[in-house]
């Protein structure tokens, strides 16, 4: 790593306030080490925020959602029974992610602002488009881990297996910067790179998250998140699939489908939502649905493996989750 | 602690129930910083990037990665490391179980995962064969001992209830 | 006493010298044994589970500073300029050399430590000394370098294009294509009854040692001491001494633990040499541990090779021809520690007249591939295996039973008998029998999940051991003893097999033997530890060793005791009366008796048998399911046996047998070096996307032990294990895939992508 200088600011208005384009903000560490340490980030100043008294790792019922505290690390979410309770598929989604080290480390707030893993990208003798090059390398080179949906100049997939989940659940980030509190939807949150804005989501660079709010689901409701790996543990998934439906007298009433592993971002699957809402819940249904949410992918050279896999994620978050 | 651009800054790192005041970079790992700072080279530099699970340490009584925390970040934080295991010639459960099971070969892995378990145990100290082989997920052997690392991980929790039941009566 | 038989060998200027031992009867299947085939923990395990074992990289010396690299980030290209002067004023840097600024020193055949052509991303430009790893690399980003890029290959078919670049001026191809023929294999064609005729490739795999390459350098006057993590200690310092133009005796090399190696650790890599002179530039001990990238870009791996196998066979499963047509990718050099001899199984491991093999090795502008746990036959096993899995499926004859029917009890390069010929065939039962192989149960081919079995076989070239290799013992006037030799325990459990063998012989317990390796300078010349050789070699030598010494003690005793030498023996620290139980009287006490007197003895390893071949040989079975919604391999079961002679200590054995197959698992499944062509560049010379199984990957795994001893191949009967668990594994698994779902994968690894990819041609096949 190159030097930076180190602060531990007492409020979260002097943490604000540090911020500029050499600053980055540090809480658990796990993504942003690794790319300081591969050179692809060189922040002049880190601003450590995980002894701010203004944020926490508190979880908790408030007005009808979850609060999740932007420092609750993976592990917390893996074992809270608030989570368990009431979102399950984020504790899933917790559990296959990572380590048990790197969960005990890596916290929310991290984790939905993650870089992704392409192996262009991480490579620091690379200049690709997503570091403000010209190229996108993946796209004519090996992209057997990238993108078979969007329509980004950049193939990277986004590598959280938490974030589909939020996406799922319709979760609300909540943010501080220089105008005071803030909030967005996770939708609107994340967002395919574009050329003036060579990230993944959209939070300001001189803003801290505080905590992600999401909402409870309804009576009735059921989630699951899965994940293909090319091991049994410990890899960032291939094609993963969160889904949580509402079923009625045994016909879908609501579904949410959100692919992990797929594309830049979290990638709604929205025909296949659209297919079963209204259907009968049970097998017929989710394996038309998973054809359905692979049906418009375009893989590119090498991972044409990932339609089919799709199709075999959306089936089994279904089939485990609506029952 | 206000923004710095001091090259060094001062920070005091407890570590196996030892103070040690140090004045480093703020770039430097924990990792770095107990192996060259104060020479404690038990725990492992391997792939320096969070893939392996060789720098294993325990921080507050958790199971982390030394290579993905900066020293200046444990300030004042409880830092155990497999120097800090064994009493003496007492060897802890989990150290022994390793010796009875040869649940390693070369021993570079083998301070990472017995702190992954070390860790497990402080938690919990009846945990299920699931959770024993969960605890050291992260922790890659390459020699390709794991059978012997989960045997000697559920050897590890007879001896500590054992030693329990001992120091109980 | 060792005596020197000494020829004229046939290479000129060579002698061929034999050390003889006294005539030492070997450890024969009745023989009573008290230490040797017992189970023993490492004789190292407090060190390794306290930390307290030290390895090159925790060697901390007063002033030490350290190093780092500046690797080329071009895979072909001309240093046409090289600026240091920046990074050399940097505050904290002792030293910096380059090409521009050291003599040039010959590595490699025809290239230079900092060469003026870089032939791969990764290679040598320039390092840096300071006083900490952190301001060394501040320091290599001050380097300016300027480049002239050439075009570059990566890929054998590249290598091999009409009006491909050149990798080296002398072409792509390294050396002579290597032929081997015996008998008629065309015509052993023509005759078959059943040809099976395939390509197949296996992937570059990464050692991935946990401990990294690298070394610790000192220099004490003239003396260069290097603590180098190394598996062979004596190559290094023959290799380091003439790169800088030192006597052999002035360079000593330390390797007390060893944190991995596998096969890319055998000679000198230029860290050494780096090291070296940054120590003596800077006036200070340097440490230049490589990082994981640079492990992963320069310093070896398993060379892809594409294997066009054609076998052809009677009805009744008799082979008439066996031809195989190989390729290898061996990166930008030839480093000498490649031995990857992929032709050796087709030659030898089934009984057939006809056999030709080709193997040419090309160049291309990645890491130079070198040995790898079991070189080139788990890559021959890969290809053979399951092209003798089609041919018995083709037959409907069962897979074991078609190689019982191409049985050889001979080694058939030589045409002499092997030592232990029953060996593969005891594999074979033992393994058959502790699966359950003939009960199996037949499982439903229908079903999203589905299961299966897989045979493959193996022989192993190595594990016999041979000469040179020595040892010294002391007897201490406490009655314990000292065993010194020159070799390393590179994690294997070489110091306490070793140990075993001694303190049989001298009738110690266990705890009352020390032995030493790892360090050139207090101990005897001792071979690289590879070939899975290192126990047979170095066992006899022990004993012949520790024969002396007993002789010595028990003349001594005789003395002491007033009782006849032949009615003497010793064990378990005592000297034995025959026929009178209560006269025994400890060793300590005897020795207590001439202290401060010591006993000496000096041991050889005496040639290997003329007459006959010493191999080692297994056989594995897999149980897999195979998930054909999502491509998903899940391995069940493995159960493997391996005749290696006499086991001297079940535990290390296992432990080897378990570690075998976990790589194996590795190699069949997630391993695989992923290079983009275009740029020249390895995309995963790392451990996230480089995926070595985790505890969550292996399954239990069963050693069907065949431990009967080979006396014939030298006096301990043991032979080595340390590879050949590895070679059946991945083709194994690779029939049991066939076996779940009727997909024959010949490229390996058989990863997610590849199997669903296949899984979904099948599907679009079949509707």
């Amino acid at each position: 790593m190159r030097p930076f200088a180190y602060s531990r600011p007492e409020t979260i208005e002097e943490a604000i306030a540090l911020l500029d384009s050499d600053a980055r903000l540090l809480a658990g560490g796990t993504d942003l080490l690794t790319l300081m340490k591969g050179d692809i980030v060189a922040p002049a100043h880190l601003v450590d925020l995980k002894r701010l008294p203004d944020l926490d790792d508190v979880i908790d019922l408030e007005e009808g959602t979850v609060s999740i505290g932007a420092l609750s690390t993976l592990a917390q979410l893996e074992t809270d029974p608030l989570i368990a309770m009431h979102l399950p598929a984020l504790a899933q989604a917790a559990a296959v992610a990572a380590t048990p080290q790197l969960r005990n480390m890596a916290t929310i707030g991290g984790n939905v602002l993650q870089r992704p893993r392409c192996w262009y990208f991480r490579n620091d003798d690379v200049h690709c488009w997503l570091k403000g090059g010209e190229e996108c390398f993946a796209r004519e080179g090996d992209n057997r881990y990238h993108a078979v949906f969007g329509e980004s100049r950049c193939v990277a997939v986004h590598p959280s297996d938490l974030a589909s989940v939020l996406v799922a659940y319709g979760a609300t980030v909540h943010y501080r910067d220089s105008g005071g509190v803030q909030q967005i939807g996770i939708e609107d949150f994340f967002s395919p790179p574009t050329e003036g804005r060579r990230t993944e989501h959209v939070l300001p660079a001189e803003a801290v998250i505080t905590r992600v709010t999401v909402p409870m689901t309804a009576d009735g409701a059921r989630s699951r998140y899965v994940k293909a790996m090319d091991r049994k543990v410990w890899a960032f998934a291939l094609a993963g699939a969160a889904a949580v439906v509402v079923v009625d007298e045994g016909v879908v009433r609501d579904a949410r489908i959100v692919l992990s592993g797929v594309a830049t971002v979290p990638w709604r699957a929205r025909a296949a939502e659209q297919a079963l809402i209204g259907a009968t819940a049970g097998p017929e249904a989710f394996a038309q649905a998973a054809e359905i949410a692979a049906a418009d992918a375009v893989p590119l050279a090498h991972n044409g493996y990932k339609v089919p896999l799709v199709t075999a994620m959306v089936r089994r978050a279904l089939a485990e989750a609506g029952v | 602690m206000a923004a710095t651009a001091a090259t060094h800054v001062p920070l005091t790192l407890t570590v196996n129930g030892r103070d040690h005041r140090l004045m480093i970079e703020p770039r430097r790992t924990l990792l770095d910083a107990l192996r060259h700072d104060l020479d404690l080279t038990g725990t492992k530099k391997v792939c320096d990037m969070g893939d392996c699970g060789a720098c294993t340490v325990m921080v507050d009584g958790r199971a982390m990665y030394a290579c993905l925390l900066l020293a200046v970040d444990c300030d004042g934080r409880d830092v155990r490391t497999i120097e800090g295991l064994a009493q003496g010639d007492a060897l802890d459960p989990v150290q022994e179980a390793f010796v009875e099971h040869d649940a390693f070969q070369c021993g570079y892995c083998t301070p990472g995962q017995i702190m992954s378990l070390r860790a497990l145990l402080d938690a919990d100290p009846e945990p299920t064969d699931a959770e024993i082989m969960r605890a050291v997920t992260g922790n890659i052997c390459r020699c390709g001992a794991y059978r012997n690392i989960a045997q000697a991980g559920r050897r590890a929790v007879e001896i500590q209830r054992a030693r329990g039941e001992g120091a109980a009566s | 006493m060792t005596t020197l038989k000494i020829t004229k060998g046939e290479e000129k200027g060579k002698l061929q010298l034999e050390e003889q031992e006294p005539e030492m009867a070997a450890w024969g299947t009745d023989a009573a044994l008290a230490v040797v085939g017992q189970r023993h923990p490492r004789l190292e395990a407090i060190e390794k589970v306290t930390g307290r074992a030290q390895y090159s990289s925790d060697v901390r010396l007063p002033r030490q500073l350290y190093a780092t690299v500046l690797r080329s980030p071009h895979p072909h290209a001309t240093v046409a300029a090289i600026d240091i002067a920046a990074a050399e004023v940097l505050p904290g840097v002792h030293a910096v050399i380059c090409a521009e600024n050291t003599e040039p020193i010959p590595w490699y055949h025809g290239s230079f430590v900092f060469d003026r052509t870089v032939r791969l991303i990764g290679d040598e430009v320039a390092a840096v000394a300071a006083e900490s790893e952190e301001i060394a690399a501040d320091a290599l980003r001050l380097i300016e370098v300027t480049y002239e890029p050439l075009t570059h290959v990566v890929s054998m078919d590249a290598a091999q294009a009409p009006g491909a670049p050149k990798v080296r001026d002398e072409g792509n191809v390294a050396g002579e294509p290597k032929v081997y023929s015996r008998g008629d294999p065309d015509e052993g064609l023509r005759q078959a009854e059943v040809m099976i005729d395939r390509t197949y490739t296996t992937q570059s795999a990464l050692h991935n040692s946990l401990e990294p390459h690298g070394c610790t350098a000192a220099w004490d006057g003239q003396t260069l001491t290097l603590w180098d993590s190394t598996q062979s200690i004596f190559t290094v310092r023959e290799q380091v001494a003439q790169a800088l133009g030192l006597p052999e005796h002035r360079v000593r090399v330390i390797k007390q633990h060893m944190g991995g190696g596998f096969g890319a650790k055998q000679i000198s890599w230029k860290q050494d040499v780096i090291a070296a002179l940054l120590a003596q530039r800077s006036g200070r001990p340097v440490q230049l541990m490589l990082d994981r990238e640079a492990e992963n870009l320069v310093v070896g791996n398993r060379p892809v090779s594409r294997q066009r196998v054609r076998l052809g066979a009677t009805r009744d499963g008799t082979l008439t021809a066996i031809d195989a047509d190989i390729t290898q990718g061996i990166g930008a050099y030839m480093t000498g520690g490649e031995a990857s001899n992929v032709s050796g199984m087709y030659q030898t491991l089934y009984r057939c007249d006809n056999v030709r093999t080709v193997q040419t090795p090309l160049y291309t502008n990645l890491n130079p591939g070198v040995a790898f746990r079991a070189p080139g036959h788990v890559e021959a096993a890969w290809a053979l295996e399951q092209a003798m899995d089609e041919l018995a499926r083709e037959l409907g004859i069962d897979p074991i039973e078609l190689r019982l029917r191409n049985y050889s009890e001979t080694e058939q390069l030589e045409e002499k008998p092997y030592t232990l010929p029953e060996g593969l065939r005891l594999s074979y039962e033992r393994v058959r029998e502790a699966f359950g192989w003939d009960t199996r149960e037949r499982p439903a081919g229908e079903g999203r999940v589905r299961r299966g079995v897989g045979f493959a076989a193996h022989d192993w070239v190595g594990g016999s051991g041979s000469p040179p290799g020595y040892a010294w013992i002391e007897l201490n006037a406490d009655g314990t003893a000292d065993v010194v030799t020159g070799t390393q325990d590179i994690g294997t459990g070489t110091r306490t097999g070793l140990a075993q063998v001694a303190a049989e012989e001298l009738g110690l317990p266990l705890e009352d033997v020390s032995l030493h390796l790892g360090d050139t300078s207090t101990g005897p010349y001792s071979p690289v530890s590879s070939g899975s050789a290192t126990q047979a070699t170095l066992g006899p030598a022990i004993r012949a060793a520790a024969i002396e010494v007993r002789s010595q003690l028990l003349q001594i005793a005789s003395t002491a005791m007033e009782i006849p030498v032949p009615r003497l023996s010793v064990r378990q620290g005592k000297v034995l009366v025959d026929g009178d139980e209560r006269r025994s009287t400890p060793v300590k006490e005897i020795m207590r008796q001439v202290a401060p007197h010591t006993l000496h003895g000096q041991g050889a390893r005496g040639a290997n048998p003329t007459e006959k071949v010493a191999r080692t040989f297994g056989a594995q079975i897999v149980e897999l399911e195979v998930d054909t919604e999502t491509g998903e391999v899940t391995v069940l079961r493995v159960v493997t046996a391996h005749d290696c002679g006499r086991i001297v200590n079940p535990t290390m054995v296992d432990s080897q047998v378990i570690g075998g197959i976990t790589q194996g698992i590795g190699f069949a499944l997630t391993e695989e070096r992923v290079v983009d062509d275009r740029l020249g560049l390895v995309l995963n010379a790392n451990m996230e996307e480089y995926k070595v199984p985790t505890i969550a990957d292996v399954p239990p795994i069963e050693h069907a032990a065949v431990d009967v001893p080979d006396p014939e191949a030298n006096p301990t009967g043991a032979k080595g294990i340390g590879e050949p668990p590895l070679v059946p594994t991945a083709p194994a698994i690779a029939n049991a895939v066939f076996d779940a779902v009727g997909i024959r994968v010949l490229d390996a690894p058989i990863s997610r992508h590849r199997l669903l990819d296949l899984l979904t041609t099948q599907r679009e096949h079949a509707s």
